[in-house]
């Protein structure tokens, strides 16, 4: 009864009737508020209690699997010890030591440069797959699928047929630019050349995302915006430099940050590829991590390392979540 | 567009002449050749993308080096499940995916519909902190958790590793579902409310039974990370008859000699569940996507 009343309600502010329209509105409400009230009131103490229950099973999970080992990592980051011990209160000297280091700040310095190219780079193709599958082309839903399968076959899947084209000299790829008569590029044994292929790894398996991402916030534009400005004569570019891109900045700022906190967490595409060499070109924050806590068993600076890289990201996705919610407020 | 433009009563006479007034003919065949060009491009850049994959299957289906086959063949395949365990990790791999998927969304749908419904400072913290939580990078609770779970002899054990991946999983999933209960109306639970039903009757009634697409699309993506995960599965497995199918995959690298045939028919089996997942669940996917739901909210 009351909902009809309500949806009724709502058509007629729909239709710009209810703003101070012929009475029926504002007697409508008047009939239903104490009733209304009361109902909500007995349902708020119900849902109260509903909502707990509901929430338990995840609020016990977030503590054990997340809560907990965070309190148990600041522990650890402040006590010098191994894996098996947790060893004696030694305060920020972790912190100290990983921080003096030369390998810190290498690291630091490649999870850099492999966050922004792989970002920047994921995105520029991403951007252009997403805009050319958006007009109508034969079989483009198909192309969409396949377009998708780096993202989706797993890393270790992947890892091991890049390993298999670019790894040796006899490999496919370096046979090929041997018989273009461009030499023969070690791929994984030159550290500057490591880098770029753990890059353009990165970027592979990423456009996918970024492509779903655009392509999402390019449907919710509304096409007669472009035909109105093709009307006023705006190019092609204008009409993608001052409509598209303002158009889904929003999604493409959303997509950036979390394309960021990928990049700067990502162990498998680097570890599997490299393994942070040669001569730990491609040591990013998340393998110096790894390798100083599982291989040189120094948990303390290890973890000290993770806290580091917390920090940073807790930072970076507080600043996303106030910009989703503004833009939700929107 | 281009046929919009054609069908414009003024395009009839001026056909082909691009000289004076406005070119609509041309701009007709500026399109078809636009479409074409495209697809060309297309066509392209999907070829060169999907060679690491085309190798792979390729790989895997002609003969290995000292083998007797010719021509394509399912014998690298058979022997990499005849000489290997690749039957108990793949077994392994499927039990930890399938138990992850189905908790994770045991867990995730009721708190997803607690952060859509609910309006106070308690609920929109807990969603501040799932989503912190979601950024974290993994390692950090790796090491502290690794020290729990050998204490409880969760490390090389299938349970263990699901336990991690259901918590992994959960804070996005948990928005994920939020995202989806939220584009459900209000009214029709206020109706149900009218009638009688209780909040919880409301939620598994009403809003659970209109949200498969939202279900399926947070279950698509706990599998995918508990299909994919590699760097849990090298820090909490340890002997072979544990491992999932990512450190069977590797475990072939520790060898001298690769055997490129047999990690490659590995990897061939290993990359079919996600596929196949996607080719048939792809449009709920694309529909309520991590990034979609992230950007809806």
């Amino acid at each position: 009864m009351s909902t009809t009343t309500t949806q009724s309600g709502l058509a007629r502010a729909r239709r710009g009737l209810a703003p101070g329209g012929p009475g029926g509105g504002s007697l409508n409400r008047k009939d239903q508020s104490p009733k209304n009230l009361n109902r909500k009131s007995k349902l708020s103490a119900q849902a109260t209690r509903t909502f707990f229950w509901l929430l338990i099973p995840s609020v016990i999970l977030l503590v054990l699997i997340h809560g907990y080992p965070l309190v148990y990592a600041g522990v650890q980051a402040t006590h010098d010890g191994n894996l098996l011990e947790t060893g004696n209160f030694v305060g920020l000297e972790n912190f100290a030591t990983v921080l003096s280091s030369p390998a810190f700040w290498k690291a630091a310095q490649f999870t850099l440069w492999f966050t922004i190219v792989g970002v920047f780079g994921s995105w520029a193709v991403g951007l252009g797959l997403a805009l050319l599958l958006r007009t109508k082309i034969p079989a483009g839903g198909m192309f969409k699928v396949l377009l998708l399968l780096p993202w989706v076959v797993p890393i270790v899947v992947s890892s091991t047929a890049w390993n298999w084209l670019v790894a040796t000299p006899d490999s496919l790829i370096p046979s090929i630019f041997r018989s273009l008569g461009l030499g023969t590029p070690l791929f994984l044994a030159d550290p500057a050349l490591a880098q770029v292929t753990v890059m353009v790894f990165k970027v592979w398996v990423s456009f996918p995302f970024m492509m779903m991402m655009t392509s999402a916030a390019l449907a919710s534009v509304d096409t007669t915006v472009y035909e109105a400005a093709s009307m006023d004569g705006a190019t092609r570019f204008q009409q993608f430099s001052q409509i598209t891109l303002p158009l889904i900045a929003r999604s493409t700022y959303i997509s950036w940050i979390l394309m960021t906190i990928f990049c700067v967490n990502d162990f498998p595409t680097i570890y599997l590829l490299t393994g942070g060499g040669p001569v730990n070109a491609t040591t990013s924050l998340v393998v110096l991590a790894y390798r100083t806590v599982f291989q040189d068993f120094a948990t303390g600076p290890g973890v000290a390392i993770a806290f580091l890289m917390t920090i940073t990201l807790v930072v970076i996705s507080v600043i996303l979540y106030r910009q989703i919610r503004k833009s939700s407020v929107e | 567009m281009s046929t919009v433009l054609h069908a414009h009563p003024d395009s009839g006479p001026a056909l082909g002449v691009a000289t004076t007034g406005r070119p609509r003919r041309a701009l007709s065949d500026a399109g078809m050749r636009g479409r074409w060009w495209r697809f060309t491009a297309i066509l392209a850049i999907t070829a060169i993308v999907l060679v690491p994959i085309m190798v792979t299957v390729i790989l895997a289906l002609t003969p290995a080096p000292n083998s007797t086959a010719t021509g394509l063949t399912f014998e690298n395949i058979s022997n990499v499940f005849s000489q290997t365990l690749a039957a108990i990790w793949l077994q392994n791999s499927l039990i930890t995916t399938l138990a992850t998927v189905v908790v994770s969304v045991a867990v995730a749908a009721p708190a997803g519909y607690v952060l859509s419904r609910g309006r106070s400072k308690a609920v929109s913290g807990y969603s501040l902190l799932l989503f912190v939580m979601q950024s974290l990078p993994i390692i950090t609770s790796v090491v502290p958790l690794f020290i729990l779970f050998a204490n409880m002899g969760l490390v090389d054990n299938l349970m263990g590793l699901t336990i991690i991946y259901v918590g992994s999983t959960m804070t996005v999933a948990t928005w994920m579902m939020a995202a989806y209960f939220d584009s459900i109306p209000i009214s029709l639970e206020e109706a149900a409310w009218i009638d009688g039903c209780s909040v919880f009757g409301s939620f598994t009634k009403v809003v659970l039974r209109n949200s498969l697409p939202g279900v399926l699309s947070t279950a698509i993506f706990a599998f995918l990370l508990a299909w994919n995960d590699y760097l849990v599965a090298i820090v909490f497995l340890r002997s072979n008859e544990i491992f999932t199918l990512p450190m069977g995959v590797q475990s072939f690298f520790q060898q001298n000699q690769t055997d490129w045939s047999g990690v490659m028919a590995l990897a061939v089996i290993m990359m079919l569940p996600p596929i196949i997942v996607f080719a048939t669940l792809n449009k709920y996917f694309s529909v309520g996507g991590i990034g979609g739901s992230l950007a809806g909210r």
